[in-house]
């Protein structure tokens, strides 16, 4: 019986990069920087801009979390050649408790209820008092630093046992992530969800909806597998070591993964959108209003048929799944549409006038976009870039698509 | 009358590999039997990609037009009730049902077409099940099948199976 034979992944630690460190650290430092400057000329404009950008990032760090934890407590096998590159995305959350201070900073200029000021209807004045308990600044901080403490715990901790894995090789550290993993799923669900609530629902504070964090969450989530299918068929049209390894099949499964995201991240949209519309209830619908109505209505629509209907249509052919440059459009349009769909949330509840489009928008997004891309290759520097001694990695080997 | 020439494998990849050979040698009506499923033999035996997504989309598409057409003919024309002066025809609360019967459509045609054209069922009768030996293809063995019109190329075709490393080659006759 002749085996086939597998390719060798036994490879030695990534230390390449070194251009998109560089670069990724000049660019986040001078986006930052600018974005500053633009704090100082219009705060409100610059400190919306860089909430998005904030979210926007973060999200994705928080999705690639989600996605390890759930092949870990899954079992999964043939993720394992990138699962590397999931756990490194991950790993870059602490790196967002440095980046919240500005918006603590600024906190008054972005959330309405820190300071509600008195020209407000006497109503909402005395719905901001009725959520005091939960609405206030002290409480808010806290909440921040107990979602930081469980997010970088469950990323460092898990990017931690795999490495140490690749030295030693024990499979117990294999039972520990999946042990792991399973309450920290719950975890991070319960709180990436009171997070969104506190950063993005709490700016139109008069308005709720259950579904938002799922709804905000699910939007990251698509985004991280559109990066995950990006880097993938970067690295396997590219002539790096681990691209050789990463087969059509892996990246099919990703693609894959990503459609059945979309519809998820759809069903989501569409319960909240539906139960509102259908409900029809003044307090409910100033949400959807302030967002279809005017300019934002275009936006609306684009985000439907972009982040919906035409990357569904299109992932469902098995040959642009297994495609390096159709998977990669359709990847890189996903993390495009799902900025607008953060900047559709965030830009309607900031009372400025029109779209609201100020250069501080490029200017965050490239500071805190550099530098998350710049502590997530200096996380990967120096570590092998795939589990090497991980007990199922052969298994991801073969991993044939059935 | 038809034949079939059957050869048994112990390893999948050995059957694989002796159906990729034989159909590069031109040999015509060949198939494979196995316990499970046998990667890699769509691709030696060069077969046409599945028509089960395409089934599975018609289904899905057919599901969701009629399942709109459906509750807007109904809700909106037929026999419209005024809920809280909520439009009759409204859109967004036809999605669910849309939805739904376009699964629903889509499951379903895959499920018919698979049982009656796909797998061509019933079927309670094949000549190969006239091989005792050919139990073991539900098993722990692999087959590779030949069908033939005419008895001449029989012995040809045995042998070819043989040099591919066959274990045991067997030809049944379809009786009349």
């Amino acid at each position: 019986m002749d085996e086939r034979s597998l390719p060798d992944a036994n490879l030695p630690p990534f230390e390449g990069g070194r251009s998109l460190l560089l670069g990724g650290a000049a660019a986040g430092a001078a986006g930052l920087l600018l974005t500053l400057i633009g704090g100082f000329i219009a705060p409100k404009a610059a400190l919306y801009s860089y909430l998005i950008a904030f979210d926007y990032w973060l999200g994705l760090s928080l999705g690639a979390l989600a996605l390890v934890m759930a092949h870990n407590v899954a079992g999964a096998r043939w993720n394992v050649v990138i699962r590397r590159l999931g756990e490194t995305i991950a790993a870059a959350v602490p790196l967002f408790i440095v980046l919240f201070v500005p918006l603590l900073l600024g906190a008054r200029y972005v959330w309405i209820w820190i300071d509600p000021p008195q020209e407000l209807a006497k109503e909402t004045l005395r719905l901001l008092q009725y959520k005091k308990p939960y609405l206030n600044f002290n409480f808010f901080l806290a909440r921040a630093v107990i979602y930081f403490v469980v997010w970088s715990a469950l990323a460092l901790l898990l990017r931690a046992w795999s490495v140490r894995q690749d030295e030693s090789g024990e499979a117990l550290l294999t039972r520990r992530q999946r042990k792991l993993s399973a309450p920290g799923l719950v975890l991070l669900i319960l709180t990436a969800t009171f997070a969104s609530f506190d950063w993005l629902m709490s700016l139109q504070p008069a308005w709720f909806s259950t579904i938002f964090g799922l709804y905000v969450f699910t939007g990251g989530f698509v985004g991280s597998l559109a990066l995950l299918c990006l880097i993938v068929t970067g690295l396997r049209s590219g002539d790096s070591a681990l691209g050789k390894i990463i087969s059509a099949d892996h990246q099919h499964n990703l693609g894959k993964l990503l459609l059945a995201f979309v519809c998820f991240w759809a069903y989501m949209a569409f319960s909240q959108y539906m139960l509102i519309w259908a409900g029809n209830l003044p307090d409910e619908v100033t949400w959807i209003v302030a967002r279809s109505r005017g300019v934002w209505r275009p936006v609306g629509i684009l985000i439907l048929l972009g982040h919906f209907l035409v990357p569904f249509f299109l992932l469902l052919s098995r040959d642009l799944k297994r495609s390096r440059q159709g998977l990669a459009a359709v990847a890189a349009w996903m993390l495009v549409i799902h900025y607008i769909d953060l900047y559709w949330i965030v830009m309607p509840a900031s009372s400025l006038d029109g779209l609201g489009l100020h250069w501080t928008h490029l200017t965050a997004f490239i500071g805190v976009g550099g530098a998350s891309v710049a502590a997530a290759v200096f996380l990967l520097r120096g570590v092998r870039p795939l589990p090497v001694r991980d007990p199922y990695l052969e298994d991801s080997l073969r991993y044939v698509q059935p | 009358m038809k034949r079939y020439v059957l050869g048994e494998f112990g390893e999948p990849e050995d059957c694989v590999e002796a159906l990729r050979k034989l159909h590069e040698a031109g040999v015509q009506g060949l198939d494979a039997y196995s316990p499970y499923p046998l990667h890699g033999s769509d691709e030696a035996l060069e077969l046409p990609r599945s028509k089960v997504p395409l089934v599975a989309l018609t289904g899905g598409v057919f599901g969701a037009l009629g399942g709109y057409v459906m509750q807007a003919w109904m809700n909106g024309v037929d026999f419209a009730i005024n809920v809280g002066n909520r439009p009759p025809h409204g859109f967004w609360t036809n999605i669910p049902i849309t939805f739904e019967s376009g699964v629903l459509l889509s499951v379903l045609s895959i499920f018919f077409s698979a049982i009656f054209y796909f797998f061509a069922l019933p079927r309670p009768y094949h000549p190969v099940f006239e091989s005792e030996q050919f139990r073991t293809a539900s098993l722990d063995a692999f087959w590779v099948s030949i069908e033939t019109e005419e008895e001449e190329p029989v012995a040809d075709l045995e042998e070819k199976l043989r040099s591919t490393g066959a274990r045991r080659v067997h030809t049944v006759v379809e009786s009349a």
